[in-house]
Parts: C-alpha cells; sequence; structure tokens
C-alpha cells in the first residue's frame, strides 16, 4: 500500500523549462520581473525614492526622472539607444570612478544584471505600474489545458496552474492516494494526523464526494480554529510574558482565545480585521470588540529597572507599523522609519502618518466584563453589603477569656470613638486649583474638587499646582490620595510596569506662597508603604526632606485613599496665592493619578484614618448628619476596631475582588481633551523629535475617503475597503503558502519593489477578488477552494525529471510535500498515541520540557510542568515566555513572539533528531504510542500497522515491516537479556514488561522518520 | 538498500539543480570518499565557506561580562575623580545623557581600587586583576567603547547584534553564517552562562532572521550539556545505533520514492546528532586534563564554574567549534561597586587569564580571537538612593566603557583609545560597538559590509549601515 505514483513526464526541453521558470523571453526583459528587481536592489539607493540620499540629480524609480537631463546635462537612459545611454556607459565601465555603482557599495552588478540592463534599454526602456500595487481586476481563467494522465480540474485554480504548467511544457500530476490526501488535509485544516478511525471512514467511503464532505467537516471542527489561531499569532507576535530582562508574566490569553473563537466562525477577514486594529472604535464595540485589540497590544514590555517608558512605547510603536505593513500591506515599512524608503516608494512622512493612525490610544490592562464576570460582581457587592451588615452582630459578648473583663458593648464604644474623634475633627476646605501644569500627565479637575490624572508618564514627573487665594490664614494642607477605576489597580498612583501597579512615590513636595518657601513643620500620614524592591518605610514626611530618593507611598494599600497632612510653620495669610509642587521620582515612573487637595486655617491638624466627607461629618451634630454620614462613619468605626478584625478581612477581601476581575490587554483610543501628537523622529531614533505628523496613509496607495477622521477605524476600513490593491493579495497568498509550502509571492512579507514576483501572478488577482467579492473574505471558503483543487490533491513524490525541472515546485505540477510545523509535530504525536486532550481555552500550560532550558532567563524562572491532561494540550496553549521560549517549538522553527513573523525558517538540525528521541516529553509519547500499538489484536505485524496508521496514516509496506520487526527483534532480545533495562525503558503500565519496553523502542523509532515530520 | 541510496546519489549528483537537501546529499557522497581519510569533512548548508580575505583567526571565543563590569575599578583609572569625589559633573559635560537610576547631578565617585602598570607594555590595569596583568603584553586593552543603550537588555542584544531590540542575527550567528562550521561533531555556535541569568536572553544568541541552524547552543551546566543529547534511562549506545540504523534505512526508503532532497539532509541530520552523543560526552570529560592545567584555570571539573566553561571553550575550539559565548552575569554594581567588581574578579580573572595562556601554550592562541567585556560602563557618579538602600554604587553608563581582545589578528600589548579625565566620555579613539562587531569579523576574514543577508526587502548585515574596523589594534 505504499504509494509512491510517478510521474512520467517526458524529458521534452528541460533545460529549456529551467530556463523559463528563471526569466520568461521576450521583446525585451520584463520590467517588472527582471529589471526593477535590478535597479531597486542595486541603484535606488542612491537614485531612487528618497531625495535626501539622491545623487546627481538622477532618480531612477520613474521613467520622466530617469529620461530626464541629469545634473551632469547628461541623459542616463534614452531609450532604444544604448550608445547615447550614459546609464549603459557607466555601468560596463572598467574605471573605478566612473563605474556604477560605485565599488565602495559593494554592490556591483553581476554580467547577467548588465545584460539585462541593457537589453532593457535598447527595448525602449519601458515601465510599468507595480503589479501589487493596483487594485486587482479579475482575470479571464485560462482554457482547460491537456490534463490527459493527470486528475481532472476541479475549479479554476487547476486552470491557471495548468496554463502555466503548459507553458513550460509540463503535465499536472494524479492524485494523491486517499490515505496520503487524507492525511495532508487533515493536517492542513485541523493540525492534526486522522485517527485510524477517521482514516478507515474516509477511505471506504466511496461516494462521489467523499473528499468534499471530509473536508466540510474539517472546517467544521473546533480543531480548525486552533490549528489557524497558531499561525495568525506568529503574525500578532503572541506571547505570554512581556519580554526584555524581567520577562515578567502577562494576561493576554482572552485575545488569544478570540482568535481562535473568530476562525472557527469564520467571521469575516475584513471584520477580523478591523476589531483587532480598531475594535474599541466601532459603533456599539462589545467586550469581544476590546478583547481583539490585543493584537496590538501584543508588543514587548520592558520593565528593566530605570528604563525610559517612553522610548520603550516609541519602539513599541514601531513595530505596530511593522507588525501592520507585513500584516495586511506586505511591506517592508523599517526602512522609512529612518528616512525615505529606499526602494520602495514609502516615505518617512508616510511611516509617520501611518504611525500617526496607531498612535492616539491608551493601553490599558482591561477588567473584560463578560456575562462571568458581571455576575460574578454583582453577588460580590451583594455579599459586600450583607457582610457590612452583619458585622455588628459579629461584636463580641463574652469574655475573650475566663477571668477577662467583659467586653464594652457597641454602642458604648461607639459613642467614645465618635466623641473623641469629632473633638479632633479639621474644618478642611476643599480647594480647586485654579490653574496647573504637569511634566507629562493630563490632569483633569472634577466636581468633588478631584484631580485625575491620564496619559503618558515618565521616571521624573512634577504636577505644579497654583490654588486660589484662600480667605483663611492657612495652617495646613492636605493631600488625600483617592482610588479611581481609570487607574492601574484602581492607583492611587499611575505605576503600570516595573514598580507595584498603582503606586505612586511623591518624592517632595514643595509650597510656595507669594513667591516665598511655605516651611513646612511636620507632616502625617494615614498610612506609609512599604517602599518597592528595599521595604522600607515610605512616610510623607520624607517628601520634606529634600532627598529625591526617599518619598511617601502608599504600597501595600492600593486601590484605597489616603492622606497627608503638611501643617506649616507659620500661617499664610488670607488672600495669598498657594503653589504645591510635587515631585515623583523613580527608577519607574510613579506619578499620583488621583488626589485631591484641602486646606485648613485651623492648627494642629493630622491625617486621619478618615476620608474627607467623614471628617466633615463628624464636625455636625449627630441629628444634622445624612443617613449616609451615619452609615459611613459607623461603618469607618466597625472597620477600624480591634475586635471586627477578623470578619473585616471578608470586606477588604470583597473589596479588593471588586477591584480586580479577569483582565487583558487592549488599546483605547484616548479621550479627546486629551490627543496624542506624533512627531517625526529624525533618523527613527526616538529622542530626535521632529515635526508634528498627522494620521494619514500611504501617499502611494489609495487614500483614505474624503471626510473621515484618520484615525485607527479609517485605517481599518481602508484595508479592508476591497478596493486596496495589497491586503486581500497579501492575505490569499499567505493562505496559500500555508497549505503549499511556498507563496505564489514567496516573500509574504514583501510585495515592495524587492519582494520576489508571482510565479502566478493571474491565480494570485483572481483568488484575491475571489477572496473579497464572491467569497465575502471568508477564510473558511477560500481554505476550501484551494484544498479541493486538483492542484493541492496531487501526489507529491517527484522524480528526477521533475526534480530537475523544477525543484521547488513552484510551478505545481505535483502535490507539497513540507516539514510540519513544531505545533503539528508535537500535537500529531500526542493525538496518534491517544494523549491528546481536547481541551480549549485558558491560561497557557506548561508541559514538560528538560530541566535547565530557563535557567538563562533574567531571574531564572523555574519551569513547573503543568498536572494532568494540561501535559497534554494542543501547543498554542503552551505558555510562551520570550526570553526563553519552549525548547521543543524553537528546536523546530517556532517563534519567540518578538516581532511579527510571516513566514518560518524550515530547517533540518541534529538538535531536531535529539528532541524527537530523547526529549523526556518524547519518551513519554513513544511509551503511550508504543502501548497502543501493542493494545491491538493480533500479532506484531497488526500492531506494527496500527502504529504505522496512528502515526504515518499508512501501514508499513512489506519492506518497511521486515525492518522495522527485525528491529523489534533484536530489542525484544536484548531487553530480555538485560542489556536494555526494560522497567526504566518501558515505565510503568499493563502487560508484559518487555513487550512494552520494546513497542516503546519500535514506537520512538516511527516517530523519528522523516515521512512523520512532515506533510507529503 | 544501499544500491537504491546510490542510484539515488548519483541520481541526485548529476541531475539536481538546488536545495539544502542536495547540498548535504553531495556532502554524504564527498564524506564517503573521505571516511577512509580520517578527519570527516563537515557538508551541507554548514559546511566550511571561504572567507572574504585571508582570516588571522578561525575561531572566537566571547567572554561576555553581562550586567556590565566597572571600567572606573579595572581598566580606566581616574585619579581626578578621587580629587573631586562629592562634587557633581559639570552639567555641559553630561549634557543629555539618560540614566537609569541615579540623577544626572549625582556626585562623583573616585576609583575604588589601586591601578599599577604591568608587563613590557606597561599597560595600567587594577589591583583586581592580579591575573590578567601576568598576560597584559598579550592583550590589547580598548579604553574608548561606546554604545548606544543604556539598559542591560537592549544592550547586550545591541552587542551581539547590532540592533537593541530582539530579533537580529547575533554576532556569532553572522560567523557561522559566513565562515561555516570546522566540526560534525559539536554545533558550530556554543552558548555557556555562569552567574545569574542573562537579562537579553535568548535574543543573545538566536540566529534572527538568518536560518535557524546558525542559533547558538546552549550548554547548560547540569545534567546534559546539549539538550537531549542524553538517551532515555535504561538505553545503551548500541540501542542509539540500531535505532539510527532503523530510522536511516526507511528514510532512504522514502528518498527513493518521494525524491525529496530534505530526506537526504535529514538523514545527515540523525547522523549529525549521533556523533553529538558521542562527542559531547568526550568534550565534557575532564579528566584528560592535567591536574597543572586544572590548576592553572583553578576549575574544579565537577563544579559549574566560569573556569569550567573557559576550559571547555578551550577544547570546543580545539575540537573545530567556530564560535563560542560565555556569560558571566553579576556585574550590576549599582551599590557597593567595590564590593561588586571584588567577587567578580575572584570568579573571573584567573580564569580569563588562564585561557589566553592556555591557548598560547597549545600554539591556538593566533588562531582564536578573545574578547572581554559587558554591555556597556559605569557611571563616574555614584549611585546612592535612600529608598533603595544603595551607596557606592555606579550606575549604567553608555559614553565609555573598556574591553579587551586577544589572539588571532590583534596586536598584543596595546592600550587603545582614552577616555576624558573624569572617564565620561571618551576623548579619543573611539571604539563604537559597531566597530568592535567589524573588527571581530575582520579578524575571521570577514569584510563586514560584505556579510549580508537579504531580509524583508533589503540586505541586512551586522554592523546596519555603520562600523570601522579598528585597525589599531590589529596586528
Amino acid at each position: 500500500m505504499i504509494t509512491t505514483c510517478r510521474l512520467l513526464v517526458p524529458a521534452v526541453a528541460l533545460f529549456a523549462v529551467v530556463a523559463a521558470v528563471g526569466l520568461a523571453r521576450a521583446e525585451g526583459p520584463d520590467f517588472g520581473r527582471e529589471v526593477r528587481p535590478i535597479l531597486a536592489n542595486r541603484c535606488f539607493k542612491c537614485h531612487g525614492p528618497d531625495d535626501g540620499t539622491r545623487a546627481g540629480g538622477l532618480r531612477l524609480d520613474r521613467r520622466d526622472d530617469a529620461l530626464a537631463e541629469a545634473d551632469s546635462g547628461n541623459r542616463a537612459i534614452v531609450p532604444g539607444h544604448t550608445d547615447d545611454s550614459e546609464f549603459v556607459a557607466r555601468i560596463n565601465s572598467v574605471d573605478a570612478d566612473v563605474v556604477m555603482p560605485p565599488p565602495h557599495t559593494k554592490a556591483e552588478l553581476t554580467a547577467d544584471e548588465k545584460r539585462i540592463l541593457t537589453a532593457w534599454i535598447a527595448a525602449g526602456a519601458p515601465y510599468a505600474e507595480h503589479w501589487a500595487f493596483g487594485k486587482p481586476a479579475r482575470p479571464a481563467v485560462p482554457k482547460v489545458a491537456d490534463s490527459a494522465g493527470a486528475a481532472a480540474p476541479e475549479n479554476p485554480i487547476d486552470f491557471f496552474v495548468r496554463d502555466r504548467l503548459a507553458r513550460e511544457g509540463l503535465r499536472p500530476g494524479v492524485e494523491a492516494d486517499r490515505a496520503t490526501l487524507c492525511r495532508r488535509v487533515h493536517l492542513d485544516l485541523v493540525g492534526l494526523p486522522p485517527t485510524p478511525a477517521e482514516l478507515d471512514a474516509f477511505v471506504a467511503d466511496t461516494s462521489p464526494d467523499a473528499y468534499e464532505k471530509l473536508v466540510d467537516r474539517l472546517l467544521a471542527s473546533p480543531r480548525y480554529g486552533e490549528r489557524w489561531a497558531r499561525r495568525w499569532l506568529d503574525l500578532a507576535r503572541y506571547a505570554d510574558t512581556n519580554g526584555y530582562e524581567k520577562d515578567r508574566e502577562r494576561r493576554i490569553w482572552p485575545y488569544r482565545d478570540w482568535v481562535i473563537r473568530a476562525l472557527n466562525d469564520d467571521m469575516p477577514f475584513d471584520d477580523f480585521t478591523r476589531r483587532q486594529i480598531a475594535g474599541d472604535l466601532l459603533p456599539g464595540d462589545t467586550a469581544d470588540d476590546i478583547v481583539a485589540t490585543g493584537f496590538h497590544r501584543n508588543t514587548m514590555i520592558n520593565e528593566e529597572g530605570g528604563i525610559d517608558p517612553l522610548e520603550f512605547r516609541y519602539l513599541a510603536m514601531v513595530d505596530r507599523v511593522s507588525t501592520t505593513g507585513v500584516t495586511w500591506l506586505g511591506l517592508t515599512t523599517g526602512c522609512a522609519q529612518c528616512h525615505n524608503h529606499k526602494y520602495d516608494p514609502l516615505t518617512q512622512a508616510d511611516y509617520y502618518g501611518l504611525f500617526a493612525c496607531l498612535d492616539n490610544a491608551d493601553e490599558p490592562e482591561w477588567v473584560i466584563p463578560d456575562a462571568e464576570q458581571t455576575k460574578a460582581v454583582a453577588e460580590a457587592t451583594t455579599r459586600l453589603e450583607a457582610a457590612w451588615n452583619e458585622l455588628p452582630a459579629k461584636w463580641p459578648h463574652v469574655p475573650a477569656a475566663e477571668g477577662q473583663p467583659a467586653p464594652v458593648p457597641l454602642e458604648e464604644r461607639f459613642a467614645g470613638w465618635e466623641r473623641e474623634e469629632a473633638a479632633k475633627a479639621i474644618d478642611w476646605q476643599v480647594v480647586t486649583p485654579q490653574s496647573w501644569q504637569t511634566s507629562m500627565p493630563h490632569l483633569k479637575v472634577r466636581d468633588d474638587g478631584s484631580i485625575l490624572a491620564s496619559g503618558d508618564v515618565t521616571k521624573s514627573d512634577r504636577y505644579e499646582i497654583v490654588l486660589p487665594p484662600s480667605d483663611l490664614p492657612v495652617q495646613a494642607i492636605r493631600l488625600e490620595v483617592l482610588p479611581d477605576p481609570s487607574l492601574p489597580a484602581h492607583g492611587p498612583g499611575m505605576a503600570w510596569y516595573e514598580g507595584p501597579k498603582g503606586d505612586f512615590f511623591l518624592s517632595e513636595l514643595e509650597i510656595t506662597a507669594g513667591g516665598a518657601r511655605v516651611a513646612v513643620a511636620a507632616a502625617s500620614d494615614s498610612f506609609n508603604g512599604t517602599a518597592a524592591f528595599s521595604g522600607g518605610k515610605s512616610t510623607a514626611s520624607l517628601a520634606l526632606d529634600g532627598d529625591m530618593s526617599s518619598g511617601w507611598s502608599t504600597n501595600g494599600d492600593q486601590g484605597r485613599p489616603h492622606a497627608a497632612v503638611f501643617t506649616f510653620a507659620e500661617p499664610v495669610a488670607p488672600g495669598t496665592p498657594i503653589t504645591v509642587v510635587m515631585k515623583f521620582e523613580r527608577h519607574y515612573a510613579c506619578p499620583l493619578g488621583c488626589f485631591r487637595l484641602s486646606v485648613t486655617g485651623t492648627g494642629g491638624a493630622e491625617a486621619r484614618g478618615l476620608t474627607a466627607s467623614e471628617e466633615a461629618a463628624l464636625r455636625k451634630p449627630t441629628a444634622e448628619r445624612t443617613e449616609e454620614e451615619t452609615k459611613a462613619l459607623r461603618r469607618r468605626f466597625l472597620a477600624a476596631a480591634p475586635e471586627l478584625a477578623e470578619p473585616m478581612k471578608e470586606i477588604r477581601g470583597l473589596e479588593a475582588q471588586l477591584r480586580g476581575g479577569p483582565t487583558t490587554l487592549v488599546l483605547k483610543e484616548r479621550p479627546a481633551d486629551n490627543p496624542r501628537k506624533t512627531f517625526l523622529r529624525h533618523r527613527g531614533e526616538y529622542t530626535q523629535v521632529r515635526q508634528e505628523i498627522a494620521p494619514a496613509v500611504p501617499a502611494f496607495l489609495p487614500g483614505l475617503p474624503a471626510g473621515t477622521p484618520a484615525n485607527r477605524l479609517a485605517l481599518a476600513e481602508w484595508l479592508v475597503s476591497g478596493s486596496h490593491p495589497l491586503t486581500a493579495r497579501v492575505t490569499v497568498n499567505r493562505q496559500w503558502q500555508a497549505f503549499f509550502g511556498r507563496g505564489i509571492v514567496p516573500t509574504l512579507e514583501d510585495f515592495g519593489f524587492q519582494g520576489t514576483p508571482p510565479s502566478h501572478p493571474d491565480l494570485l488577482d483572481w483568488l484575491a477578488v475571489t477572496f473579497v467579492e464572491d467569497l465575502h473574505w471568508s477564510l473558511k471558503k477560500l481554505h476550501r477552494l484551494i484544498v479541493t483543487s486538483a492542484t493541492y490533491r496531487q501526489d507529491s513524490a517527484a522524480n528526477a525529471e521533475q526534480l530537475a525541472a523544477d525543484p521547488a515546485n513552484i510551478l505545481l505540477a505535483r502535490g507539497p510535500r513540507v516539514r510540519l510545523e513544531a505545533e503539528q509535530i508535537r500535537d500529531g504525536l500526542l493525538r496518534a498515541a491517544g494523549l491528546l486532550s481536547e481541551k480549549m481555552y485558558g491560561p497557557g500550560v506548561r508541559p514538560p520540557q528538560p530541566a535547565g532550558v530557563t535557567e538563562t532567563a533574567y531571574g531564572g524562572g523555574a519551569w513547573e510542568p503543568s498536572p494532568g491532561e494540561d501535559r497534554h494540550r494542543r501547543s498554542l496553549y503552551t505558555f510562551q515566555k520570550r526570553t526563553a521560549p519552549f525548547a521543543f517549538v524553537t528546536t523546530f522553527d517556532g517563534p519567540s513572539g518578538d516581532s511579527c513573523l510571516a513566514r518560518r525558517d524550515v530547517s533540518n538540525s541534529a538538535l531536531q533528531a535529539l528532541t524527537l528521541m530523547n526529549d523526556p516529553m518524547f519518551v513519554e509519547v513513544a511509551r503511550a504510542l508504543g502501548a497502543a500499538a501493542l493494545a491491538s489484536h493480533g500479532d506484531d505485524a497488526v500492531r506494527l500497522d496500527d502504529l504505522g496508521r496512528r502515526v504515518l496514516s499508512r501501514p508499513f509496506a512489506a519492506d518497511e515491516r521486515e525492518t522495522l520487526l527485525g528491529f523489534l527483534r533484536v530489542q525484544r532480545e536484548r531487553l530480555a537479556a538485560g542489556e536494555l533495562d526494560a522497567a526504566k525503558l518501558g515505565g510503568d503500565g499493563a502487560g508484559d514488561q518487555i513487550d512494552r519496553a520494546a513497542w516503546m523502542l519500535v514506537a520512538r523509532a516511527v516517530m523519528n522518520l522523516d515521512e512523520t515530520v512532515v506533510k507529503r | 538498500m544501499n544500491g537504491l541510496l546510490h542510484a539515488t546519489r548519483r541520481h541526485f549528483f548529476s541531475d539536481c539543480g538546488l536545495g539544502v537537501g542536495k547540498m548535504a546529499l553531495a556532502g554524504l557522497l564527498a564524506r564517503d570518499a573521505l571516511a577512509a581519510e580520517g578527519p570527516r569533512a563537515v557538508t551541507g548548508p554548514l559546511a566550511p565557506k571561504p572567507p572574504h580575505f585571508p582570516a588571522k583567526a578561525k575561531a572566537v571565543i566571547q567572554l561576555f561580562m553581562a550586567g556590565a563590569p566597572s571600567q572606573l575599578e579595572l581598566f580606566d583609572h581616574k585619579p581626578k575623580l578621587a580629587e573631586i569625589e562629592g562634587k557633581p559633573i559639570p552639567p555641559e559635560v553630561i549634557g543629555g545623557q539618560r540614566y537609569a537610576f541615579i540623577r544626572p547631578d549625582a556626585a562623583v565617585l573616585g576609583p575604588q581600587f589601586k591601578f599599577a602598570r604591568h608587563g613590557q607594555s606597561g599597560a595600567e590595569i587594577s589591583e583586581m586583576l592580579p591575573w590578567l596583568a601576568g598576560v597584559v603584553d598579550e592583550i590589547a586593552i580598548v579604553r574608548s567603547c561606546r554604545t548606544d543603550q543604556f539598559n542591560h537588555a537592549p544592550a547586550q542584544i545591541f552587542m551581539n547584534c547590532g540592533f537593541g531590540q530582539p530579533g537580529r542575527p547575533s554576532l556569532g550567528s553572522w560567523v557561522t553564517y559566513g565562515l561555516g562550521s570546522e566540526s560534525d561533531e559539536l554545533p558550530a555556535f556554543v552558548v555557556m552562562s555562569t552567574g545569574g541569568g542573562i537579562s537579553g536572553g535568548s535574543a543573545n544568541w538566536s540566529s534572527g532572521f538568518l536560518p535557524s541552524m546558525h542559533t547558538g547552543t546552549r550548554f547548560r551546566n547540569a545534567g546534559d550539556p546539549i539538550l537531549n543529547v542524553g538517551q532515555p534511562d535504561g538505553a545503551d549506545g548500541r540501542l542509539a545505533a540500531d535505532t539510527l540504523g532503523v530510522v536511516g534505512a526507511l528514510n532512504r526508503t522514502r528518498l527513493a520514492a518521494d525524491g525529496d532532497p530534505e530526506i537526504a539532509t535529514r538523514i545527515a541530520s540523525y547522523e549529525m546528532a549521533h556523533r553529538l552523543q558521542t562527542s559531547a560526552p568526550e568534550l565534557m570529560d575532564l579528566s584528560q586534563e592535567t591536574p597543572e592545567t586544572l590548576a592553572l584555570y583553578g576549575c574544579t571539573p565537577a563544579e559549574a564554574s566560569f573556569a569550567r566553561a573557559c576550559l571547555l571553550a578551550r577544547r570546543l575550539v580545539e575540537r573545530g567549534v567556530r564560535f563560542v559565548t560565555i556569560y558571566h552575569e553579576g556585574w550590576d554594581g549599582h551599590s557597593d561597586v567595590a564590593g561588586n567588581v571584588r567577587g567578580n574578579c575572584e570568579k573571573t580573572d584567573r580564569a580569563s587569564a588562564a585561557l589566553v595562556t592556555d591557548l598560547r601554550r597549545r600554539g591556538m592562541l593566533d588562531s582564536t580571537l578573545v574578547v572581554w567585556g559587558g554591555e556597556f560602563g559605569r557611571t563616574p557618579m555614584v549611585e546612592a538612593s535612600a529608598v533603595l538602600g544603595r551607596s557606592k554604587g555606579r550606575d549604567h553608563h553608555p559614553n565609555a566603557f573598556s574591553m579587551w581582545l586577544a589572539g588571532g589578528g590583534i596586536r598584543p600589548g596595546v592600550t587603545h583609545g582614552a577616555t576624558d579625565e573624569l572617564g565620561f566620555h571618551v576623548a579619543s579613539d573611539e571604539v563604537h560597538v559597531h566597530d568592535l562587531q567589524a573588527t571581530v569579523l575582520h579578524c575571521l576574514g570577514l569584510d563586514h559590509e560584505r556579510l549580508t543577508f537579504r531580509h524583508a526587502g533589503r540586505d541586512f548585515r551586522l554592523t546596519d549601515v555603520h562600523g570601522r574596523v579598528v585597525n589599531a589594534i590589529l596586528s
């Protein structure tokens, strides 16, 4: 049953075919395919679109310019007249001072390149629009080519492919046998090989649409979304850690799960795009739409001590532009970060215009308000109120121990507390600032006099707040630091990376009145935090000591209000404006996020564990207090009473729970009153700020519709408008590559002048137009179209002639034969061994891997393998640590998640061999696989066939069977003789130990076959 | 089976056009021819390639002092700092330089150690480097290094990859891409690590956009040196050979049937894996070294240490490994810089010097380039912080730092470049990181401007559009 159907292609003009793959000869060389790549690569650096570096007044990327007089007065190109063309003379010169490109550029032209350029000028130097930059038109489907000896064509794909084959003098191949096809389409659509039962069912199904039914079943499988999400996550540079030195864990797997669901739901690609780029800006945005914006939150976050957070935000933005370029535009934007693109018509201003489209967003850790969370909040809120109401009943009635005095009754204690507190209560006046300025954060004064900060933060922030003149002789000033749900961990600070979330650090507080410094006699605080990274106390008085490296913080009690009071040595005379300067400085950004200032004319003020309104209420006679005030005071007392410390824990826990909730990283458009400005950076360097740039799309591509505000949503709509020349081409090409191992355009990430032109331009355009207009951006329908083509279904075996004619299978006279991706290999083997867990979604899991993989990661970070079925989940759920990725994935060319990856490398290495042979995870798989084969009813040959069907989707051929049974026999003998340790190799399990060990070894050998790790 | 393979090989050899697999297969044939003649030629994509011009060095050992050692305590003696200790550096000197932890107006901290001149070259180094003082005439000290990055992870990645963000190929990857490998028993690019975890992580030895075979292979301190090189418990050498045999036989059948040259590459990779399983334990077996050699390095074979890593580096290079990096993390002296330098020198000075001595006496120094240094320098100003409980430390300083190089292609006994009297800026003969990278490649016979790789629409190189070879330190 081994099936290697050979194609007997007559060896007609094979060498002509080889030449034709590279160079199709017509009148002159083809401009797009042959000439422009040379010009772009060798000439545009100095004679291209970048006017900053253009030399000699010669521009070669546009015909009019190229034909004009250069600075020298000579004409570089005189169409049809090579002798008059300075260009021809220069490229052929042997004089080092004359020859182009100049020797120092080390970009010498080859003889072949010189010949092509000369022939092009001789033929009239025609230019042509770049194949990727014009809107694709749907090409006519070619007529049926001769299919004699091959499978019948199934859909237009085949006509395009066969038309090209016919022109090259090649014939299409026969269809692969059913088992091979079954395995191929399973691996492609769901990322797993078929089980023996699935295989049998398909092979036995003789109905004419058996294959289509199989395809539809696979497209409907939840495994489909898992397979295709993994490919998308390569582009999204998904990872479960922040990257860089600290590489701390982040929570963004809800985004990963969103991708799986979207693909399983066959969300049209235009919607899929809109939501990921601008879900928060969609009218009627749902929680899911906002989760989807995690796409651009997969950028790295540097939490190393002392970094400049805005510099690394800038670098994350550079990554966002680059990722958008690769993923949707198929353009490399990186060059234009620093200067006008040398090769493509993308200017530096275009680059920062695109940058500005994406720039105007905040980047919160966002609590997902899904149904589960809403329910949890409602429950916690109800419980919290109940817990408060139950609290008085928990007041102790009996002595704590025998012989101890009876406890004072609650009401008596409360009355005492109230009297005492009322006596100390100070008359504070909340003051609303009359003006303010800050180093960076945006401040907004609210009705209650509190001030809320938002926007960007730096490591050294300064708030200068001018208070209106008071009619009091001001004796003290109170700084309340307040929680707010918009702040990290509800504040009161804005620290969001490196330091504790919601922390602030008031290094120094300086007060001036009428221009003179006010001497502060004393400072008190309601809470002094534990300084992060040292554990020392951070009291309010440290904000007065003149040392910027000490200060006040409430770290340890984030999310709750506190206050500091600064009392003056001498009162400030009434009517004098007071200026308060607050400086926040640590090795991470930590300004205050929400605060309020009050003044008092009373002496002896101190910070209390009371809110401002509670302190005000205390100053009223009991009878005049509102119900709310009374309740608040009572609760304040209960909360502070040592007698109730234990039951209060539940209340504090519920409050903390209400401040938290399951989060994910998202984008949120900036409010209109604080837009982020984008500036061009000279040479792309963060510190070299130049002119402000407005959001815009690159000028050489279609513009935005008139009247549309240029923002992220406009950018997303523009990408999927249907008339965009790139998005659909880039997308269908990437899908094509997934099935055939090579794109129609092999440079998936570069459709610009430097990219490789399409092997089948008409097919590319036909697919692009069909995808948008007929399939309405449905990826499932596109995948169905591809896998039901006869081209896809061809046998992949190649004979010598085919290999010689088309070694890389560019022309597709045979089916795809490519090494599987890391995840397909592991998941497939887990499935074959019956170990694969089908549990979907949730936090990343840690399958076993050898100790020491994470030893070089900063701060070590032991890899504690997950228990139970999480050891055997699909690989896309594996916890992705950027600085020490899961070793197996790295070894098999998987990404680290550091940057957008359109195309994985495909390598063969000794480390791969060692991994499949010896990695404990695969030894475990080999044991299970061996045991599964051993359990099948029959003799060793039957067992072996079962093994083959599990792993390779076919039984072994006679010669293979003989080899493997020989191996089995030898190992059995050696195990029996004790040369090999059966107990250690076979592990625990049912049946005979030697059998178990022997079959584990056979399974291990089969797992290491080439065929196991390829799709064929 | 052999006949079949032979037929296939002949077919490929005569008919095939392109492809990695085909090269590997051709290599297999070449190896057959050489089998009787001793050392095997390395084949496939890692086959040795000629340099751009005759090389001085064949291999590199990079001693990466991660965390950034204080040049002011080791190589760059600045008595002026002692004179003005406690005073700030003038703002016009500091310019717009940003710092990680300190304020730019922090006070100056004087050198914490004594310096003296050593050897015939009279190189001035600190008392913390007594062993290096003994080989000072063999090395070239560069006091005028400068980098663009002032945070550890980006700076380490920049030193290795010429770019501050992950994603580009590292120096070792560029070198194996440019020159291939001399060993078909060991990886071409090996990475070892002692001390703490490395800020830049695996991006430091990543192949970036180069083919992934150029990724540095980690040698681990515990367990198998190479991941999974050890067989499962209960197995033996013959089982490895038998398994290789059966896998190879079936793969050859498949090659004959499917005709994909990649199968030949996979067969070759399994053979390489098999050799690794033998060569790795042999490499790690330090009982082959004399007690005198062990003592020279200060190496206790059973203990993972910087000394053992240095000795292993020599053994790797002896066996044809092209590029070895040893990370010693721990130099980040934000507080008590004197204690930090003392502790790290105790761990590294002797073995670093021993490596030079050992390479010299074995005749390997002329063909092995040794590079010592960190990712940036440390500030002339003191780091002290109440909230962090730090005192007498030094912060990160990208503007000026010191490194040393020795061996293949390097002029021994020179001290190159100088900083200003405060050690703040480079005063003469600046050597930027890209210049260092260009120089390392130059010693290996590679022109940094010609060692390029087409990726994402342009030709990338290690030194981007920068880099000048530092001729003054070349022999």
